[in-house]
């Protein structure tokens, strides 16, 4: 009797659990999260990574949060004729069996009021959590400016 | 047939014109008429006039330090492409980052900002009014905004652009596409070798 509403209790955790397959943290591949090292005395940054789904459903990315930050914002660069315009946005889609990349000059997590300095070769820990409530934990590796040739940046003119 | 002949006439006037103006003005042509000149600003180490860098080229970014994206990828490619510089080609050029944020920018912060880039950077600011006249002259636009559903509090809205300024102190040159170390460095290297 016990043993089956425990075993009862256990399967709706279960059903109920964000981590249940068909979420969007599981239809979502990270690739390459990183964030950009804060240089001296400030506490505002950015990261970057790409989110691949993987899934036949569309997802959105709704917020991030991070222990190493007072808050995270989901942010867009728009570019009107050279001027950047930086501003929150209120999700970021990920098509199904498309890629969104969050990248310099675009779309970014805003990293705000972070507690302890950003140091290159250290890891951010972030959690992104998706339309359904469903969360992925993921390290975004710090770098240095230097470090960040291969990010193509899409501003300017 | 006289429908051309009005616009190729202006045109040879124009080009006549602008053809005596270059013989009358030593020769060089002004790429951006009317555009730059000399300013003075406040920094960790006094003031800073463009006059002080005659001789040399100088470099300017307009920008703010808790711009956290667009500024440090445009300052940290100008910075990978000032590495690529010889010492010899280094030591004719003159970076300046000038913060269109004054309310929140210092001198002291500007000064460790701008070392981190590069540690001949110099950072400097001014009265927002006095920014505003001169980001102008130049061309760079700024204008600060209220973000809403953000603790951002404001942010600001600019241009990102390199402006080179030649060892005469004439604005000659205009890096648009800041992000990119190649463009940047390009640029630099046609600037430093078309001038004496
Ligand atoms: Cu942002």
């Amino acid at each position: 009797m016990f043993k089956h509403i425990f075993s009862g209790m256990l399967l709706t955790l279960v059903l109920a659990s964000p981590v249940f397959a068909g979420s969007a943290a599981d239809d979502i591949q990270i690739i390459d999260p990183w964030a950009r090292e804060v240089p001296p005395g400030l506490t505002t940054s950015a990261g970057f990574l790409g989110m691949k789904n993987t899934g036949d459903k569309a997802h959105r990315l709704v917020a991030a949060e991070s222990s190493n930050t007072g808050m995270v914002e989901l942010h867009t660069h728009i570019n009107d004729n050279g001027v950047m315009r930086m501003r929150p946005v209120e999700d970021i889609p990920v098509a199904a069996g498309a890629t969104t990349t969050l990248q310099p000059g675009g779309l970014h997590l805003m990293l705000m009021m972070i507690k302890k300095p950003l140091k290159a070769g250290e890891k951010m820990p972030i959690t992104l959590i998706f339309e359904d409530g469903s969360k992925k934990d993921i390290e975004a590796e710090v770098r240095h400016f230097s470090m960040e040739k291969m990010n193509r940046m899409k501003m300017g003119h | 047939m006289k429908r051309l002949a009005w616009p190729l006439l202006v045109f040879f006037i124009y080009a006549a014109g602008a053809h005596a103006w270059s013989l009358f003005s030593s020769g060089k042509e002004e790429r951006y008429p009317g555009m730059g000149g000399d300013f003075t600003l406040r920094s960790a180490g006094g003031d800073v006039s463009l006059k002080d860098f005659r001789g040399k080229v100088v470099l300017l970014y307009f920008g703010y330090t808790s711009c956290p994206d667009v500024c440090p990828t445009s300052l940290g490619a100008l910075s990978a492409a000032l590495k690529k510089l010889s010492p010899d080609e280094m030591a004719q050029i003159q970076p300046l980052f000038i913060s269109v944020d004054p309310a929140r920018d210092n001198a002291k912060r500007l000064q460790e900002y701008s070392h981190y880039f590069h540690p001949k950077m110099i950072g400097a600011t001014a009265d927002l009014d006095y920014l505003k006249a001169l980001a102008k002259r130049y061309g760079a636009y700024f204008r600060k905004v209220e973000v809403e559903n953000s603790s951002l509090g404001y942010a600001i809205d600019h241009s990102s652009t390199i402006y080179v300024v030649d060892k005469d102190g004439t604005l000659t040159d205009m890096i648009q596409h800041s992000g990119s170390t190649k463009r940047i460095l390009n640029h630099i290297r046609a600037v430093l070798t078309e001038a004496p």
